[in-house]
């Protein structure tokens, strides 16, 4: 049927030639706005197929050319021009740029379209905004670029950030799908910012439901940049400068500690370092100036038949804690080449990341900590102690702080890793608006981790902190995914008006992976940083991990004013029970574009659409083979003299185990006036998921030694308001803009299936952070203080159930009887802070005036607590260690403190409460930039096309009431999320920066 | 256009098989207790949850010790220790949690042995011995009833677990009389099929480990008579001759060690601080040499009240403490008991490596005796006080005396001056063994031996359910609490 058609079409077409006989031939000349010549722009006879490009000084030769016809000349990211030929022999052809269509296609999932006929909740965020920011990985600068989007850095170099898309959809991994080039990868720790053309951020079930089973946490579209036709452009990106946080928390010096010391705990320090007269700022020894340095070159270029862009780069931020650091190579070669109806592309990046950590692992005490508690006279290092460091003697040095210094210089840890992403696809059009594109993606992943500690002794005098061998680590991972793609997309418009877009797909997902770890020690030298059989153990563990997906969507619009879509997806994943192995996921939408209706021609409004989506998208971000039960042997015990190794039943399996499944649903306005001078969006999203992946805590009796058992049973629900505001004046020597974006949040756990509540967060043996029905998720639980106590009649007052009691006394914390029974117990416990932020916004503010430029971006976060751990370092008190000022002015009969209870104390005094919450609001000017452009014929010739020097300055202000070092806190475990352990801080950076062009 | 979809399906070479896989990285549970290697990996299992930091490694001596005030804290004693002197501690516990769950998990590993009797009975004869057998299981049953013990002692009523669980539901309370049960018949068929000492490798469980066991749990129930059966029935065991030498790491598993908690720093240790509750990993030191050591973190010291008890010229006082003034580290370093500003009396000894070495760490292999001879010999003396005759019971007191240079109790003392000095000569026999709180519980003592610690009648007796396990466990609710928590 299809094949008639264009048949008939080309009858036509012939029949068209015949129509006209006064032909005659046009030579002619095609340039660009600077009047620079154009090769390879397109020019055909109107309403023929008569055509012909430009050479590669611009200029054409086309022969039957109608006397009174015109020639269409156009050329990719130009305004097509029609120019009539009036019996000329010659024309000449000015292009111009056609900002507009430049921004007008959308890169949306297995496909592009057109801003007008996008129904969906999607942000993009430009390489300019990008790379505002030096950062290691685009995720860190997607920082308040986007509403809904909320990102958490930390200051630790080469640390993946944590991302979020419209707060929290499950209890388990919440981290979007990234999507590089069409290819599925783990994060963009592998991608290059400066290649980055722009980032689509899909938000809602009519733009993620195409994924499936893994679209439902919100997917990052990544584009890479490519070559355009043109001539061959040569550009420079460099810049350096230097980090640093001047931030401390005040701690005691030596002369306060041993008052202390003696004051609150009756110790003096008789230690052999205690009257050494050393007055050691531990964290002024931690932490340090760091250097940032970033160069990038990439050569661009193409004609209409093949493009290019090779890139290559190098990062490196020494980080602001001694010792830490990251360096990244990156290499990357975009093309792609049309013959007639077929086109062959790649996008392929080689990374080369290697970070120096700070070497604390999850659960560990953090460097911070140790820098709080390390007694200030200890020195920081001491020649006749092995490894040359000095450290606690005994208790009355806080002997629980180890030698931070050490931890941090003592042997060396190295993260290498290297990361190939890329694809290679073949499109091939079938007949006029089908095309078929076949590509396969690839994520290949090595990553090696090595530790190394040599022996070391504290104190030669019998010192707490002492390891007689050195330890050696090793760990390797390697992993490859392959994606196969392939799809058939027909365009099609009916009577101009009837606008069809239809794509069949099918996706065959395979990965799989490796891991050996190892480790060994050498107790004879501390040289060699390889594995011996000395003490070793050795463990390796594979995975393969498999998908399959089937995709249809169909888009309709009626003349860009009424549209609608829908897509259908059938997924399945090996990481499912046989009986739950394949599901369907929808979407549908509709949007109605009121601006271009015939009443609004005459009205200043540019913009005025209504869209709304409803869909179901899935989430299958668990672990590999939970399903089945396996055994563990990883149980030893010595049987005479040797370990017996021991074996038994590792789970319950859950062969019903399926995906978590959220139902979408998303009304938007955009507005525009003024020719979209100002511009302003207003989403409503409401989110429901169903069928929660929850490790449900398996009754600790029943001595599972799981723990727990992965099952479909909770529910959460989201919802959320995102507004975004622009106004953008690009006319006149002085040009500005002001983007705004705001987002609120607010979830519920609706179920968590029978199961009372979910903990973590652990803390001095109690857990922070809980989930229960009918609250906020991962909120902060705990007692609530009620001052102190000043006399032994207020103690009796509350303890009327317990009067006997001796532990707690005048000095102690108050704690609110919240049940009432005359105790204080666990039962007392309430929601004592929420970790999540009610109000996420970013403020972009740019101006040009004439050659000078100027960017200030603010963000921030409002409505969330954090749990400040450190504050249980600085004014717990629970034994001597060194402390914080505050406990100089604590509770004694003679100075009847309010706030600082007595020393050492009731041990309720420093369980889980709310006196260790605090508001963890900030805004923070992220970045500020000025920079300056040179006039292209700034040193009388063209030497260049853009010359541009700039000096910027990162996180140089931060409003808060927070007292920790930086109130950006949180960690991809949510659990975590609020938890402040003495966080790697974020730096102020200052840069100067140089980007040229040829 | 459909024909080309459906070619596109087939390039995609899409294959259900794909999408069926087989965990590469353990073993089957079907496949499983095949061999005689299998069987007794999964018997090894169970023992490795005596080792966690909610037991042996950490919170075992922490808590019995400090519970029974034969310790006291010094300003550097954590929080979560404190508690257990002060009797502050709630559900919220940490550590207690990690005890209970350290057992349960103890409890579901024997299980999967117990539990899969069938499975091994089924083993070829001649691949694997009846008798051979009958030892695993009753190795299994051992530990069961050893885990159970322990949680009963301090909890009271709690589930009770006898099969290897199919669903994620938790169980109810059993009564603490249904939970001795089990542990009594456990014991009984386990010290019929385990092996004597002299035939079996160290640190598995013997014959006469269950039988003492079992003589013990009789004794707690009040059962005199069958618990004085059940000592009578051991034989083969005497107490050393040098008392120190049941505290040593190069003596273990000498003539009057009946079961042990194994320790071996040299097995790795790289899994220490990992193992809370789960008993993975090289875990195979525990942390008490470190926590105790006078010249290391000091955390804990003997109590005067203890130190009091000695009599004059008691050699225990010098294998169990060190002085000011001692010499140790192989007599090169003084002690001087200086923590933190205070002088304190003595400090701790027993299970110390301070006879060899200067300095502890964390890692001490010194083993743990959970049943050693001299404790059998005064819970047969309290049996015969009983049920048998005073002077018999002074026979074998004087036998552990004799050991500690002591002079002879006379014959013919009442039966409460014979309990009195039963009571005593457990306290310091035993000083430190974990031992004591129970038998201050059983012997009813509370109000005088603990007197002024906060103990409460009515409610410190058994420690609270852990939270973990009322949140996690559907058929337990706040109201199966123990009183007053």
């Amino acid at each position: 049927m299809t094949k008639l058609k264009i048949m008939f079409i080309a009858i036509i077409a012939m029949l068209g030639q015949f129509a006209y006989s006064q032909t005659t031939t046009v030579t002619g000349v095609v340039s660009d706005e600077t009047g620079a010549p154009l090769p390879g722009a397109s020019v055909v006879v109107s309403g023929t197929t008569n055509g012909t490009q430009t050479d590669f000084d611009g200029n054409f030769t086309l022969a039957n050319v109608p006397s009174n016809g015109s020639l269409n000349i156009s050329y990719i990211g130009y305004v097509t021009q029609q120019v009539s030929i009036n019996g000329q022999s010659s024309v000449t052809a000015s292009m111009q740029i056609d900002a507009q269509a430049l921004d007008e296609v959308i890169v949306v999932g297995y496909g592009a379209q057109s801003r007008a006929a996008v129904t969906g909740a999607i942000s993009s965020v430009k390489s300019e905004d990008l790379n505002a920011v030096p950062v290691a990985n685009a995720t860190e600068a997607l920082q308040g670029r986007a509403a809904g989007v909320s990102v958490v850095n930390t200051g630790a170099p080469g640390t993946e950030p944590s991302i979020t898309i419209r707060g929290l959809g499950t209890f388990g991994n919440n981290s979007p799908l990234f999507v590089v080039d069409g290819v599925i990868v783990g994060n963009l720790s592998g991608i290059n910012q400066n290649d980055i053309e722009t980032i689509n951020v899909l938000k809602d079930a009519s733009t993620t439901a195409v994924y499936g089973a893994q679209g439902s946490n919100g997917v990052i579209l990544v584009t890479t940049k490519k070559g355009k036709s043109g001539k061959t452009q040569l550009s420079f990106n460099a810049h350096t400068g230097f980090q640093q946080n001047t931030q401390r928390y005040d701690v005691l010096n030596t002369e306060q500690y041993l008052q202390y010391a003696n004051e609150a705990f009756g110790v003096v320090p008789n230690t052999p370092s205690s009257a050494s007269g050393v007055n050691t700022n531990w964290q002024d020894e931690i932490y340090t100036t760091g250097l940032i340095r970033s160069y990038d070159l990439a050569a661009s270029g193409g004609s209409e038949t093949s493009n290019f862009r090779i890139s290559g780069g190098y990062f490196e931020r020494e980080g602001i804690i001694i010792e830490t650091g990251f360096q990244r190579y990156s290499f990357r070669a975009n093309s792609d080449f049309t013959f007639g109806k077929l086109k062959l592309g790649q996008n392929f990046s080689v990374n080369f990341n290697k970070q120096n950590s700070d070497r604390i692992e999850f659960g560990q005490r953090s460097l911070l900590e140790h820098a709080i508690k390390a007694a200030p006279y200890l020195s920081v290092y001491n020649p006749n102690n092995l490894g040359g460091f000095q450290g606690p003697n005994s208790a009355g040095d806080g002997q629980d702080a180890e030698n931070p210094v050490r931890l941090l210089k003592h042997g060396n840890a190295v993260n290498n890793t290297f990361a190939l992403v890329g694809n290679i696809f073949a499109e091939y059009a079938i007949i006029d608006g089908l095309k078929f594109k076949s590509q396969v993606g690839l994520d290949y992943y090595k990553g090696t981790s090595n530790n190394f500690v040599p022996s070391y002794n504290d104190d030669s005098l019998g010192g707490t902190h002492q390891q007689t061998f050195a330890s050696i680590t090793k760990n390797t991972s390697a992993g490859q995914t392959l994606i196969f793609t392939n799809s058939l997309t027909y365009n099609k418009t009916i009577a101009d008006v009837h606008n069809f877009e239809a794509l069949l797909l099918a996706e065959k997902f395979d990965s799989q992976g490796t891991s050996l770890n190892a480790n060994s020690r050498n107790s004879v030298s501390d040289e060699i940083n390889e594995l011996s059989n000395e003490d070793s153990s050795l463990e390796s563990t594979s995975f393969e991990y498999n998908r399959l997906g089937f995709l249809g969507r169909l888009n309709y619009n009626y003349d860009d004013k009424y549209i609608a879509a829908v897509s259908l997806r059938r997924d399945a994943s090996s990481k499912f029970g046989a009986n739950n192995r394949w599901g369907w996921f929808s979407s549908y939408a509709l949007g109605w574009n009121i601006a271009k209706e015939n009443f609004m021609v005459d009205t200043n409004v540019s913009t005025l659409k209504l869209r709304g989506s409803l869909g179901y998208s899935g989430n299958d971000r668990i672990s590999n083979y939970l399903y089945s039960a396996t055994l563990v042997n990883d149980f030893l015990y010595p049987i005479a003299g040797s370990n017996a190794v021991g074996t038994t039943a590792f789970g319950l399996a859950n062969p019903d185990l399926k995906w978590e499944e959220t139902r979408q649903l998303n009304v938007g306005i955009d507005l525009g006036f003024d020719n979209d001078k100002f511009t302003a969006a207003l989403e409503y999203y409401e989110n429901q998921s169903d069928d929660l992946l929850i490790r449900v805590p398996t009754s600790t009796s029943l001595g599972i030694n799981e723990g727990s058992q992965v099952r479909n049973v909770g529910a959460v629900e989201t919802t959320g308001f995102e507004l975004s505001l622009g106004y953008n004046d690009y006319e006149g020597d002085f040009k500005w803009s002001a983007n705004l974006n705001l987002s609120t949040s607010s979830n519920e756990a609706i179920s968590l299936g029978g199961v009372d509540e979910l903990n973590g967060g652990g803390f001095e043996n109690q857990n922070i952070t809980r989930v229960t029905e009918g609250e906020s998720l991962f909120h902060f639980f705990g007692l609530v203080t009620d001052g102190i106590y000043q006399n032994q009649a207020e103690v009796d007052a509350v303890f009327t159930a317990n009067p006997g009691q001796t532990t707690v006394q005048p000095g102690d914390i108050r704690f609110k009887d919240l049940n009432n029974d005359g105790d204080i117990t666990s039962e007392d416990r309430d929601i004592i802070g929420n970790p999540l932020p009610d109000l996420t916004y970013g403020l972009n503010l740019s101006a040009d005036y004439k050659n000078w430029d100027f960017n200030m971006f603010w963000t921030g976060i409002y409505g969330r607590d954090l749990y400040n751990t450190n504050i249980y370092d600085l004014e717990g008190m629970p034994r001597l260690f060194n402390a914080g000022v505050a406990v100089l002015d604590r509770w004694t009969p003679t100075n009847p403190s309010t706030t600082v209870p007595r020393a050492g104390g009731a041990p309720q005094n420093i369980q889980l409460s709310d006196r260790f919450v605090e508001d963890g609001s900030f805004s923070r000017l992220k970045n500020l930039t000025i920079g300056y452009t040179l006039p292209s014929d700034a040193f009388g010739q063209e030497l260049f096309s853009k010359f541009r020097i700039y000096v910027s300055g990162q996180n140089l202000i931060t409003i808060t009431d927070y007292s920790g070092l930086d109130p950006e806190v949180g960690s991809g475990d949510l659990f975590e999320y609020g938890i402040d352990r003495g966080a790697y801080p974020q730096p102020k950076t200052y840069l100067m920066g140089l980007q040229v062009s040829f | 256009m459909f024909t080309l979809f459906t070619a596109m399906v087939i390039v995609n070479g899409c294959s259900e098989n794909d999408l069926e896989l087989v965990n590469p990285n353990g073993l089957s549970p079907e496949t499983f207790f095949k061999t005689e290697a299998q069987v007794q990996s999964a018997v090894n299992a169970a023992y490795a949850n005596l080792q966690t930091r909610g037991l042996y490694s950490r919170h075992m001596f922490f808590s019995q010790d400090n519970m029974s005030h034969e310790n006291d804290g010094n300003p550097q004693l954590e929080a979560d220790k404190r508690q257990y002197l002060d009797f502050s501690f709630d559900s919220s516990h940490g550590p207690i949690a990690d005890y209970w769950e350290s057992c349960f998990r103890g409890i579901n590993k024997a299980n999967f042995v117990i539990g899969n009797e069938e499975a091994i009975n089924a083993i070829e004869e001649s691949l694997v011995s009846n008798a051979v057998k009958q030892k695993f299981i009753g190795e299994a049953r051992f530990l069961r009833a050893l885990y159970n013990f322990l949680l009963v002692t301090r909890f009271g009523d709690m589930p009770l677990i006898t099969e290897i669980p199919t669903t994620t539901e938790g169980i109810a309370k059993s009564s603490a009389d249904e939970v001795y049960a089990l542990i009594i018949s456990d014991l009984q068929s386990a010290s019929a099929t385990l092996l004597d000492k002299s035939e079996e490798a160290n640190g598995r469980a013997t014959k006469g480990a269950a039988i003492a066991l079992l003589g013990k749990v009789y004794l707690f129930r009040g059962e005199h008579a069958l618990a004085l059966a059940e000592f009578n029935k051991l034989s083969g065991y005497t107490l050393e001759p040098n008392f120190f030498d049941n505290f040593t790491e190069e003596t273990e598993h000498g003539v009057e060690s009946i079961f042990e908690i194994e320790y071996d720093d040299a097995l790795g240790t790289s899994a220490q601080w990992n193992s809370s509750v789960t008993g993975a990993g090289p875990n195979e030191a525990t942390f008490r040499g470190q926590e105790y050591g006078f010249n290391d973190w000091f955390n804990v010291f003997p109590s005067d009240d203890l130190l009091d008890e000695y009599e004059a010229g008691d050699t225990r006082y010098a294998d169990t403490f060190y002085s000011v003034g001692d010499t140790f580290g192989g007599g090169v370093v003084t002690a001087d008991m200086l923590t933190a500003g205070d002088e304190r009396r003595a400090g701790w000894k027993k299970y110390q490596n301070y006879y060899k070495d200067a300095n502890e760490d964390q890692e001490s292999g010194i083993n743990f005796n959970y049943l050693r001879y001299a404790d059998v010999l005064l819970m047969k003396a309290e049996c015969e006080n009983e049920v048998g005759t005073q002077d018999d019971a002074i026979d074998l007191i004087n036998e552990v005396r004799e050991r500690a240079s002591l002079d002879d109790l006379p014959y013919g003392l009442s039966k409460a001056a014979v309990f009195e000095a039963i009571v005593h000569e457990r306290k310091v026999e035993l000083a430190g063994e974990q031992v004591r709180y129970n038998d201050i519980l059983r012997w009813n003592l509370t109000s005088t031996e603990l007197a002024g610690t906060n103990f409460q009648t009515g409610k410190s007796e058994l420690w609270p359910i852990p939270d973990r396990e009322i949140t996690s466990n559907e058929n337990l609710s706040a109201a199966d609490q123990n009183p007053g928590y």
